[in-house]
């Protein structure tokens, strides 16, 4: 077994910075706000959908496709909420909504919760954190990442090499042994679908899951990079949760969007708080962890004072990575 | 090496009731749980990532752990869910005067 370790929670309830009492009241689990809002979820997701259908033909299906994709990606926000178990009260539930989302954006669920448990672990150590994007090293850099190419590129070369049954050393690290071939099996489940439901399109003609789903999905890509570079790119890359992630504080489409999400550093304090409590821990936390007032915008502005000199770099202070 | 004794652990009445109390025995960090089926007694430590447990998520019947949310039955310590696999160390407990005791 690993060694004790201090988790930010434990660190805030023994400082005082939070009660028990308090911490069990923001742990309470309900399906109904999930309900709720997956409901208004798919409402947005049948307009923004909508909006394609009646600009198709025109050269406004593009930035309909755009505005639909931004949706679309931000069904990683759910999968990652669904990957802590904190959207739905019943257990499986998250699974299974876990798994469409994963599908959706190509993100394989199982997998996907192995990294992130890693990530937890090791929140913006350098060779320890599997999700860790690092500050890029100038504005070309910057820009690169926010293409989406090197993304699609590492997802596409991950799915492809899983369903050949091979993971990387760095995989085999965070995913136990136990658990390859499941891991295998997803990419050749997921891989499967897709190659039927691309078979469909060509037998019928019926191209809708390409208008509908792929093309926006690329095209809202650079969204969900611009948005997940705010959570820790800039910050420093050490273990200490007061320093090494940010809160957006942002508009409520997006915080809806997100679902909440923007309260990362609450939630990397207690990740199995739910989404729709992240508002209240967030009030209880706002003094002791980095919170940037002007949102996502704010975050990039930090970023890209760094990669211009404006001020000092974030990885100057880099922690030594694990030999 | 010393017979098993019984032990007081902590008043029933300082429990957080049907949820997981975290307990000092000596250097031990014990997890007292108020289950559906009765007080449990369990290492506190989660046998994955070693957060305590008792800053999780309690159900009544299983306890998520806090950093990763591995799951484990409080009632009988059998690891449930992922990344949780090796089940949790249980401590023979009952009640009798108020106290909840160990047997150690």
């Amino acid at each position: 077994m690993a060694p004790p370790v201090l988790t930010p929670i434990t660190q805030a309830l023994n400082d005082g910075t939070l009660t028990r009492d308090e911490l069990k009241g923001f742990l309470r689990r309900s399906n109904w706000p999930a309900f709720r809002l997956l409901t208004i979820w798919i409402v947005t997701l049948c307009v923004t959908g909508y909006l394609i259908r009646i600009s198709m033909g025109t050269g406004w299906v593009w930035p309909a496709m755009f505005v639909h994709g931004v949706v679309m990606v931000h069904h990683f926000a759910l999968q990652h909420e669904c990957c802590h178990y904190t959207v739905f009260k019943t257990r499986w539930l998250n699974d299974v909504a876990g798994n469409i989302c994963g599908f959706i954006i190509m993100l394989p669920n199982r997998h996907f919760r192995y990294e992130h448990c890693d990530h937890h672990t090791y929140t913006q150590l350098s060779g320890d954190d599997p999700e860790l994007i690092p500050l890029p090293k100038n504005l070309w850099g910057y820009f690169w990442y926010l293409s989406s190419v090197p993304y699609w590129r590492n997802k596409f070369s991950e799915l492809f090499n899983h369903t050949l049954g091979r993971l990387s050393e760095d995989e085999k690290r965070f995913i136990p042994k136990e658990e390859h071939q499941t891991i295998i099996w997803e990419a050749n489940i997921m891989v499967l679908l897709y190659v039927a439901i691309v078979t469909i399109c060509f037998v019928t003609g019926w191209w809708a899951p390409v208008w509908y789903w792929w093309l926006p999905v690329l095209l809202g890509e650079p969204v969900m990079r611009f948005i997940r570079m705010t959570e820790h790119v800039g910050k420093p890359c050490i273990s200490d949760m007061k320093e090494n992630t940010r809160t957006n504080y942002v508009s409520r489409p997006m915080q809806f969007l997100c679902w909440n999400m923007n309260y990362h550093a609450e939630h990397h304090y207690a990740s199995s708080v739910p989404f729709y409590a992240l508002p209240q821990l967030h009030e209880k936390l706002r003094h002791v962890v980095q919170v940037e007032p002007r949102g996502y915008l704010g975050a990039h502005i930090d970023i890209l004072k760094q990669l211009t000199g404006r001020k000092t770099r974030s990885d100057a202070t880099e922690a030594t990575p694990r030999a | 090496m010393r017979d098993k004794t019984w032990q007081d652990l902590i008043a029933i009445a300082d429990l957080m009731p049907k949820d997981a109390t975290p307990v000092k025995f000596g250097t031990r960090e014990l997890a007292v749980f108020d289950t559906v089926d009765g007080i449990t007694v369990a290492y506190a430590r989660c046998t994955h990532g070693a957060a305590n447990l008792c800053d999780g998520y309690f159900d009544g019947k299983t306890i998520e752990c806090p950093l990763h949310q591995g799951l484990f039955d409080a009632r009988t310590g059998a690891a449930r869910a992922s990344p949780a696999r090796v089940n949790l160390r249980m401590i023979q407990s009952r009640t009798l005067n108020s106290m909840v005791q160990i047997l150690i």
